[in-house]
């Protein structure tokens, strides 16, 4: 038994020759009965993408995230950011961006408000 | 939830205390969770802000408990104690049954060491005691239990918010993205 989450992913246009833009569209709660599981989605992603991938992580649905979840965005930024590419973070809801700034994280990953302005950013 | 919210409020000044008690699995951390936003909110003058604060608080410390205090079979036990227009305490208790229970010492210790330094961007685990819990209470406290297990105690003031939101302005601004600081 699991608390309802899932990450859905598409990919984003890009003019940039090599660039590869991913969307991933986070929904519900990540905590420690799923956040695990929920995990490997993303470490997946990252090991079929070795180069350039740039993730834009949609928040607008994401109700609540634990210490783990956290724990597991700054390692994913560490793999992506160390093979040339981005990770940013767009519609994030008020107690989501409390818990980024209360354990740093917005210093390392920006926030955005919107999906256009986040996609900007990754692409410029 | 909305009638008890009543039946507290209206005994203004007299201190709440509520415990609940729940096995040592992880799915019933979100019902827990629901409950601290809806206590927070319906019977404490804490905003809203605090609420969800506390949410992630409680959430941190029981999976403390139920990862390394207490076997799976055992309860973890929680305890709320709002001081009307002073205080809110949170005691999360085991039975030190767990895989990797810990002394009080040694888990003051390790949090002491993550809250004055970096923690490394790969490790996955170390900021919910040493950031989230820490940064958002005014008392952290580990206690050894006589029967055994460890009792973690938080409280925070209402008084010290005032105080904090006063130096910093600190609120959620209109724009549901962002926090003005």
């Amino acid at each position: 038994m699991a608390t309802p989450a899932s990450i859905t992913i598409e990919d984003v246009e890009s003019t940039t020759p090599g660039m590869v833009v991913k969307l991933a569209k986070f929904t519900g709660q990540l905590d420690e009965s799923n956040v695990d599981e929920k995990a490997q989605q993303i470490y997946q992603l990252i090991e079929q993408n070795p180069a350039n991938l740039n993730l834009i992580f949609d928040f607008e649905d994401l109700e609540y995230m634990n210490s783990k979840s956290i724990g597991y965005l700054t390692d994913w930024y560490g793999k992506v950011y160390e093979n040339g590419g981005k990770i940013v973070i767009a519609k994030t809801r008020p107690n989501i961006l409390d818990i980024l700034q209360v354990v740093g994280l917005t210093q390392l990953i920006k926030t955005f408000s919107t999906i256009d302005e986040a996609k900007f950013a990754i692409t410029h | 939830m909305n009638d008890i919210a009543t039946t507290l409020k209206e005994n203004t000044h007299k201190p709440v205390k509520i415990t609940i008690t729940l096995p040592t699995h992880a799915y019933f951390m979100s019902g827990i969770r629901d409950f601290t936003i809806s206590l927070i909110k319906n019977t404490t003058e804490f905003s809203e802000q605090w609420a969800y604060r506390f949410q992630s608080v409680v959430d941190e410390l029981c999976n403390n408990a139920i990862e390394h205090g207490s076997k799976p079979g055992e309860d973890i036990k929680i305890t709320f104690i709002y001081n009307p227009d002073e205080s809110i305490e949170i005691d999360v208790e085991d039975s030190g049954t767990g895989m990797n229970p810990k002394k009080a010492a040694d888990i003051k210790l390790l949090v002491d060491q993550f809250v004055q330094q970096n923690i490394p961007m790969a490790n996955i685990r170390g900021r919910g005691l040493a950031k989230i819990v820490h940064e958002w209470t005014d008392e952290l406290e580990f206690i050894d239990k006589p029967e055994g297990g460890l009792k973690v105690r938080v409280v925070k003031y209402l008084t010290h918010i005032e105080t904090e939101v006063l130096k910093k302005g600190f609120a959620y601004s209109e724009d549901k993205t962002h926090i003005l600081i």
